[in-house]
């Protein structure tokens, strides 16, 4: 019988966490092409695109999605069952919330004559910050598979799986991070 | 016939080994790059000649027969001292081949920052799939190079589309062309005669045709060239 | 050829024509073959398996296939170059070009790294006690990802449109501006997929390996196969990311108008950074495991432990660190400066030093043995003083002035062969006639595997030294034909013949195979008076084979139990749970379905990649829907009520 701290679930974790890594260095990737890159010799230079109001949405919604991710995972620990679904729900809110001012964001951009192929600079951001906005769709059909889940199958594993995502979720969101301090903030603040 | 004449010349080559193109240096900048290689295989030749004779000793002695095949040999885990030695002779001989490896390395890249003053100046132009040279005067060629003996040149190269890199075997090794960016070579020939010259990178269908001659001259003659090249565009 | 259908002219090159006939003829041929031996069974069998073997036999099968395309690319190339302003067939400008770079890409990518990962997953279980490997579902399913993105690659050519950038897809000419056919995009895609699945093998193997051991099996018990497997899987995990993001971004500059690499702008080094950073690690995830192989083969052959264990783990570590750190090599000629063309010169020797010690730790392991030249341990031999003549020319490569000379020249292919073929062909031949009895309990005949041997090695020999000579006489690579007075003419023509014996070589293997399957000569568990774990349990190897599960006291169990244990292994007793084995057409559709969207943004469908990409969407809800630890829980939970 597979328990929640279970052999096998020990291979899950530590598998995941290999994975991560493996995106890390992805993004490691991207960032450093995006610190070749940016500024670029034609403009828009980004402090002309970036626009502070949006980043800080974005980031107040995604920041705080770890914090309610962590909710559900201690409410979890604690046997609690509405504080489980109270967590997942509000993380996913916070999800389609960002997810919703991002594609704003890059709309915004877009309409703006900031787009894709207007420069490196831009080139560069779209990718990273694009790859990133992936991440968290994939997230959040991720949170509504375990809402699907969390009512039907056997606690243990319904323990591991949601284990698994906050995995996901932060590292997500400390990519993000990342992504606040490096990619905007030395052309915000 | 003309076949069978090449044939028997290039077995000689390949018997004696000299003659080849790299190894006949015809410029101080390809006689060093030649130095390092016969240094470095000379080297690679002392840890080669160890393996082997090791090697085919250990084989031929061990090797399983009638009298030792039911014997089992004792297990070793191995030997500090040996271990030691195998690590640190190959790291003598490295450090032995880094020497003229850094100096030879920096000397023909900062040569390049110091242009002699009374080197010929000739811009080269790599383009799929040809090369264009245009001299001092404003003359251009393409696919022929003309150099003039004992006197330093400075190339410098650029590239109209993709990466191309120049190269002619007896003077020198060779150096990129990458679009948008200019990058110099400074070599000085030392014999006239005829060398082939190549484009190495790879850049698309016919990079195999993309091939030059250098004539190397006495400076009278090159000169004379270089007017009779003018007067013609005139 | 032109031919008339429906008042129509149409064209297509004799070539591709002849590859479709070749293809639909064995194609049905082999159906056929199926159909009258009634095989359909055990095809069903492989494709859903997740058994740990199963795919190892899937994996060296399809790169045994591949080798023989990439193979006869090769000999293609070799007649073309064979003598002086040659016309061969069609080979010239870009069939010639698409030929090599077809050949390079798949030659590393789905010949060299499915040969070692197969084997990996047939022994590495074995070795260290492992029931199956960690995932078995991720591991069926990272296959079926390998074997769509070589499907990719392969099948670009029968579309009239093979990639034709090198294998090293060198930018601008890589980018749409310069080579706007659909080849480039087959490459980015076919690589992409399959580097997925890389990826997953690699976190299986060091999930299998870090955390499946039997008890007892400490990590300086381990075999070095499973060792070098381990380093291997780390530097997979470390590079095949860079790669993705290299083609991440080429993507982008050939398909959405971005110019990352190319342009006013954009930057060609850039991309060679990138692909070298992933690309030179990449050249010793292949040549590492071949290691590992060859010390257990020259252990078990020459009946003594492995010489020096402790030093051939560290040199295979510093070899692996050392990696990550020399891709500037590969660009001396770039113009980066002498400052860091020398600090990479410096590092490229250094790790002679660490290959240095593993050569001399394989000598002295073959020191007072008793050296038995079974067919592995031929293949070793070879290794050594083959291995050792590209080690040499490497570090000779690694002059960066002289470098400057032999940079893109035959000297260059020559001395990366002698590297690849030397170390992980020999590598993986030796690795397959050593653990073949464990795949299918019976081993391949000795007879042909020394002619496959000879001829393949002296083949090799005459094929590429005289390749030194031409490269030093000014060839450069990458060319489809020469002058007869570029004097290059002998070393091609020799260098040719050479390639057609290396062909008739490997034809002795697939022979082999099959005469081995046609009247086996049945085997135990120990055919060959093995040391390790794989060889006390049955072969072929079973489902669960560690049953009991042996206690291991020491390096070399086996070996220690027959001196002193009448051969019978330690029990221990264990409660680790075993991984879930199943099985499941879900990783084989679903490589299908991601093989279809790539195929849609090669030929730029949009509509198709929205379709095509919502359904690899749903295929990860179907997953966790269909998950067996919760269909596990659900059955062992009655039992917890009671
Ligand atoms: C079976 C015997 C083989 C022969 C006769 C052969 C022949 C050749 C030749 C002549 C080239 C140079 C093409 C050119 O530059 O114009 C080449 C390139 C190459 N070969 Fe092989 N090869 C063989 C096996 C292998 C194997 C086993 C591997 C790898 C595991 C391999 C990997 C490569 C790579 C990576 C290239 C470079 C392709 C490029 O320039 O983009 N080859 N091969
Ligand atoms: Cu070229
Ligand atoms: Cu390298």
């Amino acid at each position: 019988m597979t328990t929640y701290k279970s052999d096998r679930f020990g291979d899950k974790q530590l598998g995941f966490a290999l994975y991560l890594i493996g995106e890390l260095i992805m993004f490691a990737t991207l960032f450093a092409t995006y610190f070749l890159f940016t500024p670029s010799a034609i403009n828009p230079t980004p402090s002309e695109t970036f626009e502070l109001r949006t980043v800080v949405i974005t980031s107040i919604c995604l920041l705080s999605s770890s914090a309610t991710i962590h909710y559900a995972e201690k409410a979890f620990e604690k046997g609690k069952e509405k504080g489980v679904w109270i967590g997942l729900i509000s993380t996913l809110i916070l999800a389609t919330a960002f997810m919703g001012f991002e594609i704003h964001e890059f709309y915004k951009y877009a309409s703006e004559g900031y787009t894709l192929t207007e420069n490196l600079f831009l080139s560069s951001f779209y990718i990273l910050v694009g790859l990133h906005a992936a991440h968290v769709l994939f997230g959040i059909g991720w949170m509504a598979l375990l809402c699907y889940h969390y009512p039907r199958i056997p606690n243990a594993i319904y323990g591991q799986k949601q284990k698994i995502f906050t995995y996901y979720w932060h590292f997500v969101d400390v990519i993000w991070v990342f992504i606040i301090t490096f990619v905007y903030g030395p052309y915000l603040f | 016939m003309k076949k069978i004449k090449w044939l028997v010349a290039s077995l000689f080559i390949f018997l004696t080994g000299c003659n080849l193109r790299v190894l006949d240096p015809k410029s101080e900048t390809a006689r060093d790059q030649s130095f390092l290689i016969q240094f470095s295989f000379a080297l690679m030749m002392i840890v080669f000649a160890i393996v082997i004779i090791l090697f085919v000793w250990f084989l031929s002695k061990y090797r399983e027969n009638d009298q030792n095949k039911d014997y089992i040999p004792a297990d070793e885990k191995g030997s500090p001292w040996l271990e030691i030695t195998w690590t640190v002779i190959p790291f003598i001989l490295l450090a032995i081949l880094a020497v003229p490896t850094v100096s030879i390395t920096f000397e023909q890249s900062a040569q390049v920052e110091s242009t002699p003053a009374n080197a010929v100046q000739i811009e080269v132009t790599g383009q799929q799939f040809s090369w264009t040279f245009s001299y001092q005067n404003g003359v251009e060629t393409v696919n022929n190079l003309r150099l003039p003996v004992d006197r330093p040149v400075e190339f410098t190269l650029r590239s109209e589309d993709i990466i191309h890199s120049f190269w002619i075997p007896k003077l020198g090794g060779k150096k990129d062309l990458i679009p948008g960016k200019t990058r110099r070579m400074i070599v000085t020939p030392e014999e006239t005669g005829t060398y082939q010259g190549k484009c190495a990178e790879f850049c698309g269908r016919e990079h195999t045709k993309m091939r030059f001659t250098t004539t190397v001259m006495e400076e009278s003659e090159y000169e004379q060239w270089l007017q009779e090249m003018k007067e013609k565009i005139e | 050829m032109t031919f008339e259908l429906f008042n129509r002219t149409f064209f297509i090159a004799t070539d591709v024509l002849l590859a479709y006939i070749a293809l639909i003829g064995t194609g049905l041929g082999v159906l056929y073959l199926v159909n009258r031996a009634n095989k359909w069974s055990v095809i069903k069998d492989y494709v859903t398996t997740t058994h740990h073997r199963k795919i190892g036999v899937l994996y060296l099968l399809s790169a045994t296939l591949f080798f023989l395309r990439a193979g006869i690319e090769a000999l293609i190339i070799r007649t073309q170059l064979a003598v002086p302003e040659n016309d061969f067939w069609v080979f010239q400008g870009d069939k010639f070009n698409e030929a090599f770079t077809t050949h390079g890409t798949i030659m590393i990518f789905f010949v060299a790294m499915p040969l070692l990962i197969g084997l990996m997953n047939v022994a590495v279980p074995l070795q260290i006690g492992a029931q199956d490997m960690a995932f078995p579902y991720m591991n069926a399913l990272s296959f079926w990802l390998f074997l769509a993105g070589a499907i990719l690659v392969n099948m670009s050519f029968f579309m009239t449109a093979s990639p034709n950038a090198g294998w090293t897809a060198y930018a601008p000419l890589s980018t749409a501006e310069f080579t706007p056919e659909a080849g480039n995009d087959y490459y980015i895609f076919g690589l992409q997929v399959s580097g997925v699945g890389t990826i997953l093998a690699a976190i299986n193997m060091i999930v299998t390996i870090v955390r499946h051991r039997a008890p007892g099996m400490k990590m300086t018990r381990m075999p070095l196969f499973a060792w070098s497997t381990l380093v291997t899987a780390f530097l997979i995990l470390i590079a095949f990311p860079v790669l993705t993001i290299a083609l991440y971004i080429l993507m982008f500059d050939r398909l959405f108008g971005t110019s990352f690499f190319s342009g006013e702008a954009g930057s060609p080094i850039y991309w060679q950074h990138l692909f070298w950073i992933f690309g030179h690690p990449e050249v010793y995830i292949i040549v590492i495991p071949a290691f590992g192989i060859f010390s257990d083969v020259i252990s078990t052959f020459s009946k003594k432990r492995v010489f020096g264990y402790t030093s051939m783990v560290v040199a295979i570590v510093i070899i692996g660190l050392l990696g990550f750190m020399v891709w500037v090599h590969h660009m001396f000629t770039v113009g980066l400066g002498p400052v860091v063309n020398t600090v990479f010169a410096i590092t490229t020797m250094l790790i002679a030093v660490p290959t240095g010690i593993k050569i001399f730790n394989w000598l002295f392991t073959m020191r007072k043995g008793v050296i038995h030249l079974g067919t592995p341990m031929l293949f070793a031999a070879g290794f050594i003083p083959t291995f050792v003549i590209g080690g040499v020319t490497g570090v000779m490569l690694a002059v960066a002035a002289a470098d400057f000379q032999f940079h893109d020249t035959y000297f260059v292919v020559a001395h990366f062969h002698y590297t690849m073929v030397g170390g992980t062909v020999l590598g993986a031949f030796a690795g397959i006639y050593y653990w073949f009895p464990k795949m299918f309990g019976f081993k391949l005949k000795d007879g042909l595997g020394k002619a496959h041997f000879w001829l393949f090695l002296i083949g090799f020999h005459i094929t590429f030294f005289p390749q030194h000579f031409a490269g030093l006489n000014g060839m450069p690579r990458r060319v489809y034909t020469y002058t007869a007075e570029d004097n290059i003419f002998i070393f091609n023509f020799i260098s040719t013949i050479g390639a057609f014996m290396m062909g008739i070589g490997t034809l002795f293997f697939v022979w082999n195979i099959y005469k081995s399957f046609k009247n086996p000569d049945r085997c135990g568990n120990d055919p060959w008076n093995g040391r390790t774990l794989e060889w006390s349990v049955p072969s072929p190897a079973p489902e669960h084979p560690f049953d009991p599960m042996p206690q291991v006291t020491t390096i070399d169990p086996l070996w220690e139990a027959k001196r002193n244990r009448g051969g019978k292994l330690p029990v221990a007793n264990t409660s680790r749970s075993a991984p879930i084995d199943v099985t499941s057409w879900q990783p084989v559709g679903f490589s299908g379905l991601i093989m279809l969207f790539s195929l849609s943004f090669i030929y730029h469908v949009t509509w198709l990649q929205i379709v095509l990409g919502i359904m690899v969407l749903a295929f990860f809800a179907l997953r966790t829907l269909t998950d067996e630890h919760t269909k596990m829980a659900r059955e062992g939970e009655d039992h917890d009520n009671i």
